[in-house]
């Protein structure tokens, strides 16, 4: 597991697969960092990203998961949503964004 | 950052205590700062879990937009509880609010879910926010 970047938000990773883990909270200080690891990978494969262990999701956090969606779609492949937290579900729900990426396992949205 | 209570220390809840104000100065990782200082306070009344949550994504939005669209000057917030509703109110000095952008357009989609009722407005060089939320 390679670490990109942690600060007080956010700690992001890349694991052996080549999916991007992120652990805490994606806000305006964790977005940043969840690009850096975001833009490491893009390429023709799709970009997956590991949300299991995010506690918080605002729509700053949210902008860079929809801009990679928003990358991924010119490129003509997909972002992943791994697990996704119910924070993170919640949050796509509020704001109608759900299928903009391709959902992988996850909890139950509590909206 | 500064952080105070308007009156003396009592053993009551905030809604006995009165409202409660922090300062914080314009960088991302304050975000956080006012979110925690947001559910604390919030927990301290009968909200639910899902209500301090909503609470949390909604200081999260105003801190946000105010950072991104002030004049890089301190942003402060107000936290009040009363019997029936959580309000806070933020605001930062600016030159100007445009409505208008997109990032601004998911914030408010967000706050509308998330609050029972929020204003944002540019009067005097200063953009005001203020959410409402009920308490069950």
């Amino acid at each position: 597991m390679e670490e990109i970047g942690k600060n007080e938000s956010i700690r992001v990773m890349i694991d052996e697969d080549g999916t991007v883990v992120a652990e805490g909270d994606i806000d305006l200080a964790g977005g940043p960092l969840l690009d850096t690891a975001i833009l490491r990978l893009e390429g023709s494969k799709p970009v997956v990203i590991d949300l299991a262990a995010v506690e918080f999701i605002d729509s700053s956090g949210l902008r860079s998961l929809l801009a990679a969606s928003r990358r991924a779609e010119g490129r003509g492949t997909t972002v992943v949503l791994r697990r996704p937290s119910s924070g993170v579900l919640r949050l796509l729900g509020i704001t109608g964004t759900t299928e903009q990426f391709q959902i992988e396992g996850g909890q139950e949205s509590e909206s | 950052m500064t952080m105070s209570e308007s009156e003396t220390p009592t053993q009551g809840t905030t809604a006995a205590s009165g409202p409660v104000t922090l300062t914080l100065p314009p960088i991302a990782s304050m975000v956080r700062v006012g979110r925690l200082t947001a559910s604390s306070i919030a927990s301290l009344s009968d909200m639910t879990i899902d209500d301090i949550d909503d609470i949390k994504i909604a200081v999260s939005e105003m801190i946000t937009l105010l950072i991104q669209s002030g004049s890089r000057a301190n942003v402060t917030l107000r936290f009040e509880t009363t019997s029936g509703s959580f309000t806070i109110e933020a605001t930062t000095p600016a030159t100007s609010l445009d409505l208008g952008r997109n990032d601004l357009a998911l914030a408010t989609a967000v706050l509308d879910a998330v609050s029972d009722s929020h204003e944002v407005a540019f009067v005097d060089d200063r953009i005001l926010m203020r959410m409402v939320k009920a308490i069950a």
